[in-house]
This record gives structure tokens, sequence and C-alpha cells, in this order.
């Protein structure tokens, strides 16, 4: 099985890499035809459309983000290689580096005044700034030549003067073979794992410490970067630079070949978009009815082959990961210092002081006071609605506080929660919040992106510095994954393991943001006997090397067994507080939980 | 300023909250702001100008015919749209399958109508004098069609068991579904009443104002603007929405020119989804 699944891969590659000369020697195949420079020209456009769809595949497909105003910034791009390049006479190179940075820049002030929109509303304000963009190119005057355009765009030479059309073909083949690298190696580094954290779960991003806002402006400067680029070539290629290149209709092609090639794979925008010019040039005599044929196909596709040519191959049973058999002794290859830096035991590492939290009439937390130490497990019980989980949220900053204090190591815990998170508080939620199209090692690895010191730029050019820091952070990973028994799964999709597996995965995705705190939301919830077990011997593990494990339960025998110190919470108030023998035996304690016999029992 | 340009702003007002109330009416059981909306816009006009202007149909008749036109349009929408949302994981899915049928449609139009604007003549060819100020009995129909769909729709959803279906359909899809309610008629019934709806405005406003064939996006997107602005999903939103915009432009518009007014709405537009997020009378919502 396995080598009918590495024999594909290699016809694969084969494919692409015949595919690729073929592109290289297109000129000289279509020479004798009678109209070369015609077909050069379809090819050439359909180049430009390919690097277009990987930017938008970048932003829509790995980043979450709608974007309707694709087309815009292409068009932006292609006026700014025509005005620098024509009018203001520059070096065409240099102009097409302008159009990727100008292409950025926009990209970047329409995502920073859309911050607060949710993805449908960011989805409108692009649209808006694609019309606005188009209306002002057609009354920029002298600037952008009006309804006209500017005319006169050319291909420049090395070192000047003017290029042959083939010679510009080879050029673009080449920077989109370099904008695919540049899509690949994002989407494998750190970058591409938040990128797709953030697509799956906002919240669970802040959870794992990624700044949302941030995160979102660097996927959407990338991405109109590259489409600004797009657009500067396409303008050389054509001649021209026109408002109608931002005009959505034009976008058709690029949606259709980006769902035909399959939304959020690294193949998919560039075969689709193939796929579309065929299917383009085909159809090229039928003049008007084109539009209504894309728009047709593109609707089959969405019924058809809804995950798009790739990514049905993805999810079928030759393209889809397997877990892999783990060689006796490999799991002795990766080491792991598992002990908290910087913190004694015993040390108070949070202390939350009268904390309130009331939702309208309800006081869900009123006044609770809690220090979580270095090196302790700290088990938080009570009955439902006692407002143990409110009390976390607040404490991690998703909820405001009414009133009350969070130190941090004695400092004001920060405002953000993905702050809080960074400054090494990680909480795992309830229900499992695991990126669940992400392979299970990208998931731990995803959790390690603050020790990554890698920028942008190693990342995109695989600097000797980001080849070193992944290829430790990847044994780093497996290093947990086999502290849990889960050795061998880490290129399985996460949503595609047992629920238990998925609880013990996310855990070990906590792990890996080395927190000094571990919040966990009732985490024995549906494990089995072995499980459990592997849970609890890591809980022992983590917080032997200092770290301070909070659990939230109802389990209490679990949690009675692992905890150091036991917190009771009835109420929203603190009930009882101690060792769990302690806590067991008081008064207080049995005597409210009286009226609750099941609870009272199980405590006594 | 002279009380023909607010005369003429509520007019445009009321065509932009018509459209807006007709997207509101289709988002609400789905969740989808549908692109292809506008070229409902463009079969009211479409229809008219070849029933009444070039056939020389009765009003009625045509009105008939317009109202099943409408309808089908509405119910081959529906199966365009929604086949591919509900097949299709995406989370994108409505975007591209909207999009796509308002290409389909649009094309449609292209191809049977080259280089025609669908204008007739008024129905009733009538004005009235309101202190100075011209208002056609035209622009009086659309005004209170306005008015009419506002109150029947804010009614209906009020009253009505489908009403009270949809609202329900509107907060939890599963629940409702769960509870018995029947998700996929309603969502059919609300693509088919917004299309009547806004293939009557259209009707009604192509002879006052140019429609291409083409222009169906360009009214969409007036109508997005009009609904984001008072907030997505809100009936009363769509109609504050709708005419805010459509007395700004006409204000700009004969203030500073033209392009100004349409340039002014967006404006307005990025400017209240920075500083209210959800529109006017919206709520947090996530769409699809």
């Amino acid at each position: 099985m396995i080598s009918t699944f590495k024999g594909l891969n290699r016809v694969l590659i084969t494919g692409s890499l015949l595919a690729i000369a073929l592109l290289y020697f297109f000129p000289i195949l279509i020479k004798s035809s009678n109209n070369p420079s015609f077909y050069l020209q379809v090819v050439s456009v359909a180049v430009c459309s390919a690097i277009l769809t990987i930017s938008l595949n970048i932003c829509m497909g790995y980043g979450g983000l709608l974007s309707l105003m694709h087309t815009g910034m292409q068009m932006v791009g292609g006026y700014a290689v025509a005005i620098l390049a024509v009018k203001q006479g520059w070096n065409g190179w240099l102009a097409l580096v302008a159009s990727a940075v100008i292409g950025a820049i926009f990209a970047i002030l329409v995502i920073l005044i859309s911050l607060r929109a949710t993805y449908l509303y960011f989805g409108m304000i692009t649209l808006a700034v694609n019309l606005i963009a188009m209306e002002a190119v057609r009354h920029g005057g002298e600037l952008t030549g009006g309804y006209n355009g500017l005319f006169g765009v050319f291909a420049p030479g090395i070192p000047s003067g003017m290029m042959s059309a083939e010679g510009f073909y080879r050029v673009m083949i080449t920077i989109l073979i370099l904008a695919y690298v540049v899509q690949r190696n994002l989407i494998f580094s750190g970058f591409g794992r938040n990128t797709m954290a953030l697509r799956e779960s906002s919240e669970t991003a802040t959870a794992l410490g990624i700044s949302p806002n941030m995160h979102r402006v660097k996927v959407f400067s990338v991405s109109g970067a590259l489409a600004g680029l797009a657009g500067g070539l396409l303008s050389i290629q054509i001649g021209y630079a026109v408002a109608d290149i931002g005009d959505l209709n034009n976008g058709l092609i690029f949606f259709v070949g980006l769902f035909l090639g399959g939304v959020g794979t690294l193949a998919g925008p560039v075969l689709g978009v193939a796929l579309v010019a065929v299917i383009d040039f085909t159809i090229r005599g039928t003049g008007q009815y084109r539009t209504l044929v894309l728009g047709s196909i593109l609707l089959l596709t969405m019924i058809i082959l809804p995950r798009g040519i790739v990514g049905t191959y993805r999810a079928s049973r030759y393209g889809s990961p397997r877990s892999r058999e783990v060689m006796p002794g490999e799991a002795d290859n990766y080491h792991l210092d598992i002990a908290v830096k910087n913190v004694t035991k015993g040390e108070v590492l949070l202390e939350a002081k009268d904390v309130v939290k009331h939702f309208g009439g309800v006081h869900a937390v009123d006044g609770i006071s809690v220090q979580f130490k270095a090196g302790e497990v700290h088990g938080i019980i009570g009955p439902n609605g006692s407002g143990k989980s409110t009390l976390i949220s607040a404490l991690t900053r998703y909820h405001e506080l009414t009133s009350g204090s969070v130190t941090l190591l004695g400092v004001e815990a920060d405002k953000k929660p993905f702050k809080v998170a960074r400054d090494g508080v990680t909480r795992v939620f309830q229900i499992p919040h695991l990126f669940e199209r992400v392979s299970v090692l990208d998931n731990v690895l995803t959790g390690m992106y603050r020790r990554d010191k890698y920028s942008i730029f190693d990342a995109i050019f695989r600097t000797p510095r980001y080849l070193k820091a992944n290829s430790r952070s990847v044994a780093e990973a497996k290093a947990l994954l086999s502290l849990a028994g889960m050795l061998g799964m880490e290129e399985l999709a996460a949503g595609s393991i047992s629920h238990g597996q998925k609880r013990l995965l996310e855990v070990i995705r906590a792990v890996a943001t080395e927190p000094k705190i571990l919040i966990l939301d009732e985490p024995a919830t549906g494990l089995t006997q072995d499980e459990m077990h592997s849970l609890t011997s890591l809980i022992r593990t983590l917080a032997a090397g200092g770290m301070c494990v909070v659990l939230i339960e109802h389990n209490v025998a679990f949690l009675m067994d692992l905890a150091d110190i036991v917190t009771v919470i009835q109420s929203g108030k603190v009930i009882a507080e101690g060792t769990p023998q302690a806590v067991q035996k008081d008064e207080r304690v049995l005597e409210a939980y009286l009226g609750n016999t099941d609870f009272s029992k199980e405590l006594a | 300023m002279s009380l023909q340009i607010w005369i003429d702003g509520l007019f445009a007002g009321s065509v932009f909250a018509i459209i807006a109330l007709s997207m509101t009416i289709v988002y609400q059981p789905t969740r989808i702001m549908n692109f292809a909306q506008g070229e409902g816009f463009i079969l009211g006009a479409a229809l008219g100008y070849q029933l009444v202007g070039v056939w020389k149909w009765p009003l009625i008749q045509s009105l008939v015919v317009l109202v099943i036109a409408a309808a089908l349009m509405g119910f081959i929408m529906e199966r365009m749209v929604m086949l591919p949302v509900q097949l299709s994981g995406s989370k994108f899915a409505w975007i591209i399958a909207t999009l796509a049928a308002a290409m389909i449609f649009q094309s449609a139009f292209n191809i049977k109508y080259v280089n025609v604007t669908f204008s007739y003549f008024d129905l009733i060819e009538k004005d009235i004098s309101i202190f100075g100020a011209k208002l056609s009995v035209q622009k009086l129909l659309v005004i209170l069609m306005m008015i009419i769909v506002f109150i029947a729709n804010d009614q209906f959803l009020k009253r009505t068991l489908w009403g009270r279906s949809i609202r329900a359909i509107a907060h939890n899809p599963d629940t409702s579904t769960i509870l018995g309610i029947p998700t996929k008629p309603v969502i059919k019934l609300a693509f088919i009443t917004g299309t009547i709806v806004i293939a009557l405005v259209g009707f009604l406003a192509s002879p006052v104002i140019i429609v291409a064939p083409a222009a169906g996006l360009f009214f969409t997107i007036q109508g997005f603007t009009a609904a984001i602005i008072g907030g997505v999903g809100s009936p009363k939103g769509a109609v504050v929405g709708g005419l805010m915009i459509g007395i700004l432009d006409s204000v700009v518009r004969s203030w500073l020119g033209g392009t100004w007014g349409l340039f002014s709405t967006f404006f307005v537009l990025a400017v209240i989804l920075i500083l209210k997020p959800n529109g006017f009378f919206g709520k947090r919502v996530e769409g699809r």
C-alpha cells in the first residue's frame, strides 16, 4: 500500500516537472503555428491569473479572509507599473518590485480599517474598496489616464531596453514558480500554521498566544504583494493598464480556478487556473456566452466536486496521509526538557484577588481569591453552574472583570487574552478546539510558534536559521507526541483521530506553548481507561517540572488522586480550600452539598 | 438646498431600501447575502421594457407575467445557490455560488439585450407639485411600495406562522429542523418572495432611472451598502440604510457632481463599519 502511495507521488512530481519544462519550451513549440504571438498571449495571461489565484488562495483558502478586492489589487499593481515605468521613467524591474510593495500597502490600509469587522462585513468592505478604487482610477485625470487608462507599458530588458515577448514570458513562468514556492514555504512554516489556526478558530489561536489582528494584517499584506505583482506583470503583458481590470466580473476566472483546483490546497490554484484557461481557450469563439459558460462550470464544480480536484484527491484513499509504523526505539531519539524555566517550586505564579464577574443580574463569579503556585496540581471543583469556567475565562481575560485584580508573576495581567497566553497561561477548552483540517504534528507545532525566532522572509527563503529552528521544533513536537503515546500519527488530519486522542493532543499542544500555568477544563471527559492513565502520568510529569496544572473536573476520583490542593466553588464563591483529604472532610463542603446527595457521597 | 434634491434622494433611497429589504428577506432564513439579487431588479426592468414598452401590453397583464417570471427566477436562483452551498463544505460557498448565479443571469440579459437601456414611458405620466418641487406619480409609487413592503414584511414575520418559522430559522436552522419547521420550503419561499419584491421595484423604477442589462451587480452592491449600514438582517436597518444612502447620494451629487455621490456612499459605509461594525440595527453575525 505504502509503495503504491509513493509510486503515485513520484508520478505526480514527474508530471509537474514535465509541465514546467513544457511551459518553458512552449514558445519554441508554437513557433511553426500560424499565430504564435496569440498563443503566447493566452498562456501569459493565464500565468498572471495563476499568480493572482495563489494570492487569493493564501488569503481565502488558508487565511479564511473573504476578499472581493483581488481584482482591484491587480488593477492597482498594473497602474503602479504603468505610472512608474511609463510616466516616471523608472526602470521596469524596479517598477515591478514597486507594484508588489504598493499592492501590499494597499492591502494593509484596507485591513487596518476593517479589523473590527467580522468575516461577512470584511468581504463587503473589500467589495466597497474595490469599487472606490476603480472609480478613483477612472477619475484620476492625467495620472491614471481616466477612462482610457495608460498605454505603452512594455517589458523591461536586461539591463535596459526592451525584452522580447518570449523572454518576458519565461520571466513570468519563473515568477509563477517562485510564487508557488513562496506559498508552499509560507504554509509549511510557523506563519502558515498560525494562518490556518486563525482560519479554524480565532478563539483557540488566541489561547495559544497568536495575535489575531497582527497576523491577519501579515497574511493580507503577503496576499496583496502577490496580487500587486500579478497586476504589474499583466499590465506589461497586455501593454496597458485600465480600470476595468479591477472589475469583479474579471474576478470570476480566479474564483472558478480556485474552486476547480481546490481551495486551501497548494497546487489547487495553479491546476485550476490551467484548466480554466484551457476551457476558456476552447470556448473563445462564443464571445458573449463566455461568462455564461464559466459561471455554469463554477456552479457545477461546486455541486460535483465540492473540494475541487486537489482537495478531492487529498481526501481520497490515495492522496490522504496515513499513520506510519513507528520503529522500535524511535521514541528514544527525541528528548525533551519539560522543566519550566525561571520558576521555583511553590512560587506564586498567578494571584487573583476578589475577582467578580456579573452578567447583568447573574453573579457568576462573586468575589473569588485564589493562588496558583509553581509545581502543584490545583483542582477546582463545584457543581454545574457554580462559576468554574467563568472564573477561568475571567482569569485568562476572555471575560472582562466586573471588579477585582489578577496578577501574573507579581505584575498586573495584561488585558488582552493572547498576551496572557504569551505570558505563560495556556488554557484548554472544555470542548475539543483542535485545528481539525490541519495535521496532528502541525497542531503541536502551532503551539510552539512563540519559540520560532525566524521572520516571514526566513520562512519564504528557507534560510539556515529557519531550517534549524524548524527541525528543532519538529523534534520537540515528536517528543511531546511520544509522551502521549501518539508517535506515528503525525501526518493524520487532527479531525480524523479518536475523541480521547484529540483531548490528549490538545493538552500536548497547550504544553508546547511552554506555559507556566496550564489550565485544563474537564480534560478527562470521555477518555478511555488507557487514555486516562496517559493523561495522569503526563500531568504528573508536568507538575514535577515546575508547571502549575489547574484542573477543572467533575470526575472527583480522578481529581482527588492528582491534586495537591483543591478549591471548592459554589454560587460564585469559594467555600473551601485545602488538600484533597482536608476538603473531603470539610464541614462546610459537606454542609453546602447536603442537598446534592450524589455530590456529597462522591466527596465522602 | 432645494426641496427637489431631497425628494429625488427620497425616491432613490426608497429604491435602495426595497432592494435591501428583498435581500433581508433572503438573508433571514439563509444567512446568505445574495449577489444575484440585483438580477431580479434587471428582470423587472427588462420585462417592463419588453411588455409595456415594446409589446404595449396592458398593465395588469404585464404585472401578472412579471410576478410569475420573478417567482420562477427566485425558484431557479434558490437551486443555483443552495445546492452548492449544501454540498460544499466551504465557508465561502455561498459567496461563490451567488456570484456565479449573478454572472449567469447577467450574461443572459447581455445576450438578449445588446445596447439597450430599459426605459419605457411612465405608467402614469403625472406630476404632483409640493412647494414648487416636482414629484412624479411614478416616483411616489416607489416610495409607497417601500412603505408597504416594510410593513407587510414586518407584520408577516410577527403575525404568521411562516413568519415566526423564518425568525426561528434565522436564529438556529438545526434546532428549527428538530422542532419540525420545514426549513427547506421556507428558504425556497424566501428566495421567491425576495425576487418578486425586487423585480417589482425594478419594474416601477426603471422608467425613471437608467437601467442597463449589466447593471444588476451595481444594484446588488447598493442594496448591500444599505443593508450593511443599517445592519444585516434587520428590515428596519434596510430602510434606514437605503434612505440614508439615497439622500446622501442625491445631496452630494448636486453639490459636488456625479461621481462624488458614489464616493460619499462608500465612504460613509467605511466609516460606519469602523465605528459601528454591525451597522445601526444589526446584531453581531458571522454569516454562514
